[in-house]
């Protein structure tokens, strides 16, 4: 059944498709929206689901910890400053191995205080051991915080499904919203091995000793390594089901090109009209959508990019005193080749700052001018 | 050493942590103690009221009326009586003061009372010692309390009464918008059928012989009350129009016809001055409180002097009659001096003082003195009184110098009320009944009672006293119908759920709830403390909302 809805309906949609029995979130720009639908699905009884009211989102996401320990499906949503306060249950989850799905709604982190989109802020939860998946549109939200439960229930940890404030967030198109028999075919309830039960007492979260815990660390890495695969595996069955898959990344038009631009978010929609427009004037361009940034999938990105000439990555977040992460992440998967592209780095849209068409091809006229990248970042649309 | 392979995926114990007893690591042990309500401790007839309320607290109201009925009437036979007329000091000792408005505990008890009326609720008591002969003079609340508490103990008491009925003050004084009749008489009969003698118009020192009295009996309870009208010492004084409040009060309640005229002023500011005034006008005349103070120090108890009010009643403060004017030896107004309030006296009170050359003129028929009365005690021996002609008794408040004779209630203490009587009377059956027994009354360890500061407000929303309705001003003013119409069984169950249950436990689960050892353990619908696992770290203490756990230091 095809409905326009936001970004952030659709967010609300995937979770109340997946059946998701406890919801607590705390109210914050730009994600708002989505707990109000989710709240209103549990009072009108279409989603049967304890939601837990909070006075923080440190709470809201300790709640979804106490509540998938006890072995229920949970979820919450929420944006920067939120994301920030949340950050020390972020990695409680995935040290306690627990399969939440959180929606991050991409906001640039204050002072200065904005409510408008760049992925500083989830990405500032790169290394705590959730995996993360990058929306292009409100078709591949709902889709992939469906998809995002089956990942995290195979291997056991959270996945944060991300798309951008307002571009996504608060802007509507057509979706086609899964129907829900089919959604339970594809999405079991959840069945934990081992969970909080009065009749089997078990002790959660104890303390490990040196003699242990290098190991329990080491399985985190193993189940992303693991992830990796299982993404893929999810994202194709999810096509059987249902008709569209997304890839864990996506090659757009990449064939004989000899500049590809990597992307991700909505600046991937923005690109893709760009590359259709150049390829019509026989422009060797293509474009790399990255979807999955935790685990990174390093070969296949350099699978893509190690025949082209020149990489143009466009980075909407900014490593202070490095570059753009992602641009880190494509540099660092081709160090030990010795045949690889020149990488170049672009950072724009921060703040919310608008990418259009243009500010594409102002990057693309760059790395077409430069023979060679080197390690300076290069500002598209800065004020001079 | 466990393989990679062995490992849980996270830090999950598989083994129970019961090996480790954390109790060892306690410096503080919580022990269950319960504690003195302040209701309890104020209420001169012991009631157990916390007891009654919290029973009446719960989903089974109806089925815990009897046992709220039983634990009531255990220390006072008259619910019903009390319920309606008691100048409850429970109320104001509330800690429900402290946060709002205290718990409505006559109106809660007064149910409890009708409930047992209607349900013809019966005590089992036991057989009857028939060893032992017990002699009580006066058949008010003292003496029919003490012949009630002697035969719960099993011994069959005599009262000789003066009048022609029993009940003292609550026959003779209370008028029935108050205290209706038939109660009284159900209460007082419910006793007397369990096994009481009774003698009517037997008044010791005219109609029967004090000495014979002691001879003849084991052991005599004094409750003769304080019937001697007190007088005003002012000219005029002898009029046959100046009536004290108490005969008043008296005839109306045997119906007999007394010509008061139309103007009739009220001296006093008690209760008996707020009864007088209000059965004044419920004959259609108009009364006049006439009070030296202001209303502030009026000893009345307060609704009734709302009522009062409510009903037109006129109030002229700050005048005390200085001499009745007389004509043709009939009243025609009385003089009163303007007052003023000096430093507080004996009684907290602010002192009144005449402002001189202020006097004043009140046009009256009739003047009703209710400025209080005196014990008489003329029939006693002389060793039984004591200098203000009140009966002499030990520190205990009850036994006189002369042993096997005991006295209580008015007759001692003077002019008090009806529950401090019955709590004497109380007192008394028990001080009797070691007497017989020869053996010795352990004095009570006074216990400290559970302040408003000791429990934790985090569990009590504000809410307001629940006010039971009453009968409308229009109907009140010709009739002598009651005015408070009581709670309802809604209103019953609101009320008792304002209750703090100060200091003592109510079964609210907070403990068991709070416990992060796990161990409060409920064991026979109580709960117990598991010591191998309790820490001590006295949460469960903090999160009782009723101070009814204690923290003890554990000797190391």
């Amino acid at each position: 059944m095809k409905e326009v809805i936001s970004g952030n309906h659709a967010v609300s949609y995937g979770a109340m498709l997946s059946r998701a029995q406890v919801i607590s979130a705390y109210p914050i720009t730009p994600q708002t929206q989505i707990v109000e639908m989710l709240s209103e699905f549990c009072r009108t009884g279409q989603l049967k689901a304890k939601f837990i009211k909070v006075e923080s989102e440190h709470s809201a996401l300790a709640a979804c910890i106490g509540a998938s320990i006890a072995g229920a499906r949970a979820f919450t949503a929420t944006s920067a400053q939120g994301l920030a306060l949340m950050h020390e249950l972020i990695h409680w989850a995935a040290n306690g191995r627990l399969p939440l799905v959180m929606a991050d709604v991409n906001r640039s982190m204050a002072p200065g205080w904005s409510i408008w989109t760049d992925q500083n802020d989830s990405l500032s939860q790169r290394d705590t051991g959730w995996l993360q998946l990058y929306c292009e549109s409100n078709q591949e939200v709902v889709d992939s915080i469906i998809q995002a439960y089956r990942i995290a229930e195979t291997i056991s940890l959270p996945v944060m499904v991300v798309l951008d404030a307002f571009v996504l967030s608060h802007t509507s198109e057509a979706v086609d919203i899964p129907s829900i028999k089919l959604v339970d075919k594809f999405l079991p309830p959840y069945r934990p091995k081992y969970k909080m039960d009065l009749n089997h007492p078990l002790a959660f979260g104890a303390l490990v000793t040196p003699d242990y815990n290098f190991e329990l660390k080491y399985k985190i890495q193993e189940a992303m390594e693991q992830g990796l695969i299982t993404a893929q595996k999810v994202d194709k069955e999810f096509k059987r089901f249902f008709g569209r898959s997304y890839g864990i990344i996506e090659p757009y038009k990449c064939n004989g090109a000899e500049i590809i631009l990597v992307t991700s978010g909505t600046i991937t929609s923005t690109t893709r009209d760009v590359i259709d427009e150049l390829r019509k004037q026989n422009e060797k361009i293509g474009l790399l959508k990255i979807r999955l940034f935790r685990p990174f999938p390093a070969e296949a990105v350099v699978k893509v990019l190690e025949d082209c000439k020149k990489v143009a990555v466009i980075d909407r977040n900014i490593g202070y005193g490095v570059g753009g992460i992602f641009c880190q992440e494509i540099k660092a998967s081709f160090c030990n080749y010795r045949k690889r592209p020149q990488i170049f780095g672009y950072i724009t849209g921060i703040g919310g700052r608008d990418v259009t068409p243009d500010t594409i091809k102002e990057i693309i006229q760059h790395s077409r001018k430069n023979n060679k990248a080197d390690n300076k970042i290069n500002y598209i649309g800065l004020r001079k | 050493m466990k393989s990679l392979m062995q490992l849980p995926p996270t830090a999950i114990s598989t083994e129970t942590t019961l090996y480790n007893k954390t109790g060892s690591w306690r410096n503080f042990r919580p022990v269950y103690k319960n504690r003195l309500p302040p209701c309890n401790n104020t209420c001169p007839s012991c009631e157990k009221i916390q007891g009654y309320i919290d029973l009446l607290n719960q989903s089974t109201i109806l089925s815990n009326l009897r046992k709220a009925w039983d634990l009531l009437t255990a220390n006072n036979p008259f619910p019903a009586i009390c319920g309606r007329v008691c100048f409850h000091p429970c109320e104001e000792s509330c800690n429900r003061n402290d946060y709002d408005e205290p718990i409505g505990i006559r109106h809660i008890e007064r149910f409890i009372g009708d409930a047992g009326l209607n349900n013809s609720f019966k005590w089992k008591f036991p057989g009857i010692n028939k060893a032992y002969k017990i002699a009580i003079i006066g058949g008010g609340p003292a003496g029919l309390a003490c012949a009630y508490h002697l035969r719960r103990l099993g011994y069959q008491s005599t009262i000789f009464e003066s009048d022609d009925r029993l009940g003292g003050l609550l026959t003779q004084g209370i008028p029935s918008y108050r205290l209706p009749q038939n109660i009284v008489r159900a209460e007082i009969n419910r006793i007397i059928k369990s096994g009481i003698k009774v003698r009517l118009n037997t008044r010791i020192g005219k109609n029967y012989d004090f000495e014979k009295l002691i001879s003849k009996y084991n052991a005599i309870f004094i409750a003769i009350g304080a019937h001697r009208e007190r007088k005003l010492n002012i000219a005029g004084e002898d009029n046959p129009s100046v009536i004290p409040a108490f005969r008043l009060l008296y005839n109306l309640s045997r119906k007999r016809k007394i010509n008061i005229g139309y103007r009739v002023g009220i001296i006093g500011g008690g209760n008996a001055a707020m009864d007088a005034a209000r059965s004044v006008l419920r004959a259609g005349k108009k009364p006049i409180i006439i009070y030296r103070r202001t209303e502030n120090e009026m000893p009345a108890i307060t609704d009734e002097i709302h009522e009062a009010k409510e009903e037109g009643i006129e109030f002229i403060f700050l005048a005390a009659p200085e001499r009745i004017i007389i004509r043709n030896n009939k009243i025609v107004a009385l003089e009163c001096i303007r007052m003023k309030l000096g430093p507080a006296d004996k009684s907290g009170r602010r002192k009144p003082i005449p402002i001189r050359n202020s006097n004043f003129q009140v046009k009256l028929d009739t003047i009703i003195p209710a400025i209080g009365e005196e014990v008489d005690t003329s029939f006693l021996p002389d060793f039984l009184r004591t200098g203000d002609n009140k009966i002499k008794v030990s520190d205990n408040g009850i036994s006189t110098i002369k042993r096997g004779i005991f006295a209580g209630g008015d007759a001692v203490t003077g002019p008090k009320t009806i529950v401090e009587a019955l709590g004497a009377g109380k007192k008394s059956a028990n001080l009797i009944h070691h007497y017989l027994k020869k053996k010795t009354l352990a004095s009570a360890e006074t216990e400290k009672q559970v302040a408003f500061e000791e429990l934790n407000m985090a569990y009590f929303e504000h809410q307001p006293r629940t006010q039971p309705s009453k009968l409308v001003l229009s109907k009140r003013l010709h009739s002598f119908r009651e005015v408070s119409q009581g709670y309802d069984i809604k209103q019953v169950s609101h009320e008792s759920n304002r209750c703090f249950s100060c200091g003592v436990c109510n079964k609210c689960d907070n403990c068991f709830v709070f416990c992060p050892d796990m161990s409060v353990v409920k064991k026979n619908g109580k709960y117990e403390y598991n010591y191998d696992y309790c820490k001590g770290c006295a949460i469960c203490v903090v999160e009782c909302p009723r101070n009814a756990i204690a923290l003890i230091e554990e000797e190391k």
